[in-house]
C-alpha cells in the first residue's frame, strides 16, 4: 500500500491530484521515463500544464520544491496499477479500478476515465507483466556475459521464459478467462496482438535468435502457439503449483526443438496448428476427466 | 409578422457571427437574452422570470418539444457517468429533479447487483448470517450515495419536491436553493457535479465552470449535458426549422407562454457550440475534457476531471 504524498496547499498549480514528480522521485527513480512523457504530451493541453522538460526547481510554500507535474497518462498508470489490487475481488472491471482510485485518494467518479468493461485495466496489466519478463531475461543475460551464470540451451530458455511470464497469471488466475475476453474483444485485437507479439520477438532475442530469413517468421509463430496453448491449459489446471502445465509446456517445447533439428528448416504454421490442436485436445481431455471426477 | 420577425433575427445573427461582447464572456454589462440584448441583472431577471412561468408545466413540455427523445439522453448521461454506489452527486440547475431521480435509480440496481454477487461468493452461510446480512443491507439500498439538488429557482425546486413525493423517493435525496455562480457548498466535497440543459441559462458561465471545479473532489468528474451546434447542413435547416416554427406554438398552445420558448430556442443558439466550451471547461482546470455529440449535435455531453 503506498503511502500518498499529496501537496496539502495546491501552491501555483490548480491541479490536486496529479502530485509532483519530485515525490514520485523520492519514492523509484523513475526520471527517464517520466523525461518520456513529458516528450509527447497529449494533445489539446492548456497552458497551465508544463510537460515540457525540468523547469529551474524553486520553492513554493511550505518549503516544498515545485518540478514538474506527472501528466494525465502517469496519474492513469498509478490508477490503474493500485487497481489490480482489488481484481482478485472485482474481476476485471470498472468497480475495481473505482476501488484503485480510492487508495489514491481520490474521487470514485475518477473511474470514469476509463471505459466501463476494464479494457485498459487488463492491457494496462498485461504491459505491466511483459516489461517485468524483458527486464528479468535483461539481467539473466548479463550475468551470462559477465561469465556468472550459464548459457541455457535453447528448450530450457524458452521453457523458462515462458514460465516466468506464466506465472505472473497466478494471483489472478481465477479471473483470468474474463480478462482473456476483455482482450479478444474487437476494440482490443489490435492492442492486445500487439502486446503478444513483441513479448514474443523479446523472448527470441533473448534467447539469441538472430535468423533474418524465413526462419524469424516461423520462430514466433511456433512460439505464440506454445504460449496460447499452454496458457489455456493454465486455465483449468488444478494440480499443485501448476505441474501440469509446466510439464505441458516441457513436452510441447521439445516437440518444437526436435522438429527444428530433423528437419533444416523449421515447417511454418502446420507446426503451429498441430500444436495448437494438441493443446485444445489435452485441455477438452482435462476438461472432461476433471468433470467426471467431480 | 412574429414569426417573421424571429426568422429574420435568425438569418441576421448568424451571418454577423459570434459577437463576442454579448456571449457574456466578461466583456461588459452587454448579455444576450435569446437575441435580444440585455445587461447582466436584466439577464438573470428575465431568466428566473421564465422558469417562473414555465415550472409547473416543465416536463410536460420537454416531453413534446423533444417528442420523449430527452429521456433518453438523459439516460445516456446517467450511462456515462457510471455511477458506484457511495457517489456524491450535485445536480445544478437540477430544478424538476430528472437526474436525481434516474441517479437513485441507477445506484440502487448496481447496488442490487453488488449484494446478490456478493451472497453467491458465500456459499456455505447459516441462515442466521444471510438473514443479518439482509438486516443490514436493507437499510443501506443506496450504498450511502446521495445527491444534492441544486437550483436558483424556488418554483423549480417546488415542482421537483412535489414529484419526488408523488414518485416515492426519499432516502438520498436533498433540496437546495443556490447559484450556479456562487455555490453555498464547501470545496472538494463531491464526487460528480451535472448540470442538464441548465448551463446555457447561467449568466456568468465561467463562473459556473469555476465553481464547479471549486466543490468537486480531486478525481471528481464534471459532466454537462446540453443543447448544442449542429453542423450538417441540412439537419441544421430541419432543426431551425422545426426550433423557431413549432416550438414556440407548442410553448402557446400547452403552456400558453409564446416568450419563455421564444427565449428557449434562442439561448440555444446562442450557446457557445462544442468546441468553445471544451476550450472553457479546460480554462477551468479541468483535464481530460472531452464531447459526445448526441443526435448529430443537437445535444452534446461534455465531459471533465479535476485532477
Amino acid at each position: 500500500v503506498r503511502c500518498q504524498h499529496y501537496p496539502p496547499l495546491r501552491a501555483l498549480q490548480a491541479s490536486a491530484a496529479l502530485r509532483r514528480a519530485s515525490d514520485e522521485h523520492k519514492k523509484e527513480p523513475l526520471t527517464s521515463s517520466s523525461q518520456q512523457h513529458f516528450d509527447s504530451p497529449p494533445a489539446g493541453h492548456q497552458p497551465e500544464q508544463e510537460p515540457q522538460g525540468p523547469r529551474p526547481s524553486y520553492t513554493g510554500q511550505g518549503g516544498q520544491e515545485s518540478e514538474d507535474y506527472e501528466s494525465e497518462e502517469q496519474l492513469q498508470h498509478r490508477i490503474l496499477t493500485a487497481a489490480l489490487e482489488f481484481v482478485p475481488e472485482h474481476g476485471w472491471t470498472a468497480e475495481a479500478i473505482a476501488e484503485g482510485a480510492k487508495t489514491l485518494g481520490l474521487s470514485v467518479a475518477a473511474a470514469g476515465m476509463f471505459h466501463s468493461d476494464g479494457s485498459e485495466l487488463v492491457l494496462h496489466f498485461v504491459s505491466e507483466c511483459n516489461a517485468k519478463l524483458s527486464k528479468m531475461l535483461e539481467k539473466e543475460q548479463k550475468l551470462v556475459q559477465l561469465g556468472e551464470a550459464e548459457k541455457k540451451p535453447i528448450d530450457e530458455f524458452l521453457r523458462h521464459a515462458v514460465e516466468a511470464r506464466l506465472r505472473m497469471l497466478i494471483p489472478y488466475i481465477e479471473k483470468w478467462p474474463q480478462a482473456l475476453s476483455v482482450l479478444l474483444l474487437p476494440r482490443n485485437i489490435p492492442s492486445s496482438l500487439n502486446l503478444l507479439t513483441s513479448m514474443i520477438d523479446d523472448i527470441w532475442h533473448y534467447a539469441g535468435d538472430q535468423s533474418t530469413d524465413f526462419n524469424w517468421y516461423t520462430r514466433r509463430a511456433v512460439l505464440t502457439g506454445i504460449y496460447n496453448t499452454t496458457e489455456l491449459v493454465m486455465m483449468q489446471d488444478s494440480s499443485p503449483d501448476f505441474e501440469d502445465t509446466w510439464r505441458f509446456l516441457e513436452n510441447r517445447v521439445a516437440d518444437a526443438v526436435t522438429m527444428s533439428n530433423t528437419a533444416s528448416q523449421v515447417q511454418s504454421t502446420g507446426e503451429a496448428v498441430v500444436q495448437g490442436l494438441m493443446g485444445a485436445a489435452v485441455t477438452v481431455s482435462n476438461a472432461e476427466t476433471s468433470r467426471a471426477v467431480r | 409578422v412574429r414569426l417573421w420577425r424571429c426568422r429574420c433575427w435568425a438569418l441576421l445573427s448568424r451571418p454577423a457571427g459570434r459577437l463576442r461582447a454579448s456571449r457574456g464572456l466578461a466583456a461588459g454589462p452587454e448579455m444576450h437574452f435569446g437575441f435580444q440584448s440585455v445587461t447582466e441583472e436584466e439577464r438573470r431577471e428575465k431568466i428566473y422570470q421564465v422558469f417562473e412561468s414555465v415550472a409547473k408545466k416543465y416536463d410536460v413540455m420537454n416531453d413534446s418539444m423533444t417528442l420523449g427523445i430527452h429521456r433518453v439522453w438523459k439516460d445516456i448521461l446517467m450511462h456515462k457517468m457510471n455511477p458506484s454506489p457511495g457517489t456524491l452527486l450535485l445536480d445544478v440547475a437540477g430544478g424538476t429533479g430528472d437526474i436525481a431521480f434516474r441517479f437513485i435509480n441507477y445506484v440502487r440496481s448496481v447496488r442490487e447487483r453488488q449484494l446478490q454477487r456478493k451472497l453467491k461468493h458465500h456459499q456455505n452461510l447459516s441462515w442466521q448470517d444471510i438473514f443479518e446480512s439482509y438486516q443490514k443491507d436493507k437499510f443501506n439500498s443506496l450504498g450511502d450515495s446521495q445527491v444534492v439538488v441544486c437550483d436558483i429557482n424556488r418554483e423549480m425546486l417546488k415542482v421537483g419536491k412535489q414529484k419526488a413525493q408523488h414518485l416515492g423517493y426519499s432516502e438520498g435525496l436533498s433540496w437546495v436553493l443556490g447559484n450556479a455562480e456562487e455555490l453555498p457548498f464547501d470545496s472538494d466535497k463531491f464526487d460528480v457535479y451535472t448540470i442538464a440543459f441548465g448551463i446555457r441559462n447561467v449568466t456568468r458561465v465561467d463562473l459556473a465552470l469555476q465553481e464547479a471545479y471549486r466543490v468537486l473532489k480531486p478525481g471528481g468528474r464534471f459532466l454537462c449535458l446540453e443543447f448544442s451546434h449542429v453542423s450538417n447542413p441540412l439537419l441544421s435547416r430541419l432543426y431551425d426549422l422545426y426550433s423557431f416554427q413549432v416550438i414556440p406554438v407548442l410553448g402557446e398552445v400547452i403552456a400558453g407562454d409564446w416568450k419563455s420558448y421564444q427565449y428557449l430556442v434562442e439561448s440555444i443558439r446562442r450557446f457557445p457550440p462544442q468546441e468553445e466550451l471544451k476550450a472553457m471547461i479546460e480554462d477551468a482546470g479541468f483535464f481530460k475534457v472531452d464531447y459526445e455529440n448526441l443526435n448529430f449535435g443537437i445535444v452534446a455531453i461534455h465531459s471533465g476531471f479535476k485532477l
